[in-house]
């Protein structure tokens, strides 16, 4: 009995080991907040060990884990909206010292990127960061292909123009970044 | 092309999935025009966010769930549950009466006579539930081997590869799924250490007809010189005496690497 325990947790050890980083990754990008991020990746594994039985070989686990991904975080947010309409996205964080150009545009990058609608950062989360395929998103999404893609290009053209509204801003308050942009790694 | 047409091709040409011809033309639009350039080059530079590392502290509470899991205290300890919860009211008066030296004696003896009813009564059944149990949960742990190799398999890097193919030899019976991936690693991975890695997993199994018969299939001139001898061996060791024509087919392609032609030669002589 015990043996058949410990051959499960050595495979959940084994996919966590493969995982944790990726999904602590996806969260800290759609929520811009580490300790939310990472309850979060410890929720999946527990829902895997949970409902492991629900799982078909047939399909792909990356796909069937993101599912458990986007469900543990709809339960989050349902259990934090009653309590407070504060959400963690809009988190102030902790000024970032930089002088580096580069650097600046990144944290621009970022700051733009927290700001888009959620539903289309997802989608460029999953895309670019997950290195999901379309196909992929739209079976996680339970939607076209196409209206994917479609929701990538709204999601960049978005992102520029939040880019370029930040830029602006920036410019007019000369150095000032304003202290409230989230960025991840900055939340503790 | 105009924005809108671009905008349509974009995302395919952002993940690498046009054709050169199609990418062509984006790319000379994207030089031309600044909005749909600068929008492609947002998407590029989202990959310079570094990947971010999570706190030790996750990893330890990964552990401790784990551990409760494998020590069957798994069904008491749910995240749910994890953050201390007030147990009902009923319980607790339970709970104070139980503690009662008196009660004690009482709580013991209705245990025990519980305990003589309950034995009498599914001494024959118990024994063969805690079989089904284990059966159960014997046939679930090969199923989640089986996942684990499947999708590791799966996976862009080669090391994950490998490890995938080393999952699937702690499979006891390994059914066609595992198997036709084993194939498929053999003879489509980019990898040759992937692939001799796979040949040896396969060869595990060569008693196997249907394996035997993969095996003689996947002996091509396509195939790397060194998985090609590596075969050969294989397939000289399982003196197989059908691989003779195999081998002779193979002989006389054109295109065969004149160490592995040598090989071969050897390997008709062995087998007969």
């Amino acid at each position: 009995m015990s043996q058949v325990r410990s051959g499960v947790g050595e495979m959940l050890g084994v996919l966590f080991e493969r995982y944790h980083v990726p999904l602590f990754n996806f969260y800290l990008k759609l929520t811009g907040n580490r300790p939310v991020s990472e309850d979060l990746v410890q929720e999946v594994f527990f829902r895997i060990l949970k409902y492991r039985h629900s799982y078909r070989p047939e399909t792909a686990f990356r796909a069937w884990m993101y599912q458990i991904a986007r469900n543990a975080r709809v339960d989050h947010l349902r259990k934090r909206r009653p309590e407070t309409s504060w959400e963690p996205e809009m988190s102030p964080a902790v000024e970032p010292v930089d002088t580096a150009q580069q650097s600046q545009q990144a944290i621009l990058l970022h700051s733009a990127l927290m700001r888009i609608s959620e539903d289309k950062r997802e989608v460029l989360v999953l895309s670019r960061f997950q290195d999901l395929k379309y196909e992929e998103i739209a079976q996680l999404l339970g939607c076209e292909v196409s209206t994917v893609k479609t929701r990538v290009h709204r999601a960049l053209q978005e992102l520029r123009q939040i880019f370029h509204q930040l830029e602006s801003g920036k410019s007019l308050r000369g150095k000032g970044l304003d202290g409230g942009w989230p960025r991840p790694g900055s939340v503790q | 092309m105009k924005c809108e047409e671009i905008g349509e091709l974009l995302p395919d040409y952002l993940q690498g999935r046009l054709s050169s011809e199609l990418a062509g033309e984006v790319e000379k639009h994207l030089a031309s025009c600044v909005t749909c350039g600068e929008e492609a080059a947002l998407w590029k530079n989202l990959a310079l966010f570094p990947e971010e590392q999570p706190s030790p502290a996750l990893e330890s509470r990964f552990k401790a769930m784990l551990e409760s899991y494998q020590e069957g205290r798994w069904e008491k300890s749910s995240l749910a549950t994890e953050k201390s919860k007030t147990p009902a009211p009923m319980l607790w008066g339970l709970g104070n009466w139980r503690q009662l030296p008196a009660a004690g004696i009482v709580w013991a003896c209705l245990f025990l006579a519980c305990g003589f009813l309950i034995g009498r009564q599914s001494d024959r059944g118990a024994d063969n539930d805690v079989q089904k149990k284990l059966a159960d949960l014997q046939d679930e742990l090969a199923a989640t081997r089986q996942t684990v190799a499947l999708s590791m398999l799966q996976q862009q890097s080669a090391s994950q590869r490998l490890e995938g193919v080393s999952w699937s030899t702690r499979l006891p019976e390994p059914d066609t799924k595992v198997m036709g991936a084993l194939f498929h690693t053999l003879q489509f991975d980019n990898s040759v250490d992937v692939r001799l890695a796979a040949l040896d997993a396969l060869s595990r199994y060569a008693g196997r007809p249907e394996v035997r018969n993969g095996l003689m299939e996947a002996l091509q001139t396509r195939q790397s010189p060194l998985v090609q001898v590596a075969l050969i061996d294989l397939l000289v060791d399982l003196h197989d005496r059908g691989a003779v024509t195999q081998f002779k087919k193979f002989q006389q392609d054109p295109r065969i690497d004149p160490t592995v032609k040598k090989r071969v030669d050897w390997g008709i002589q062995q087998l007969n």
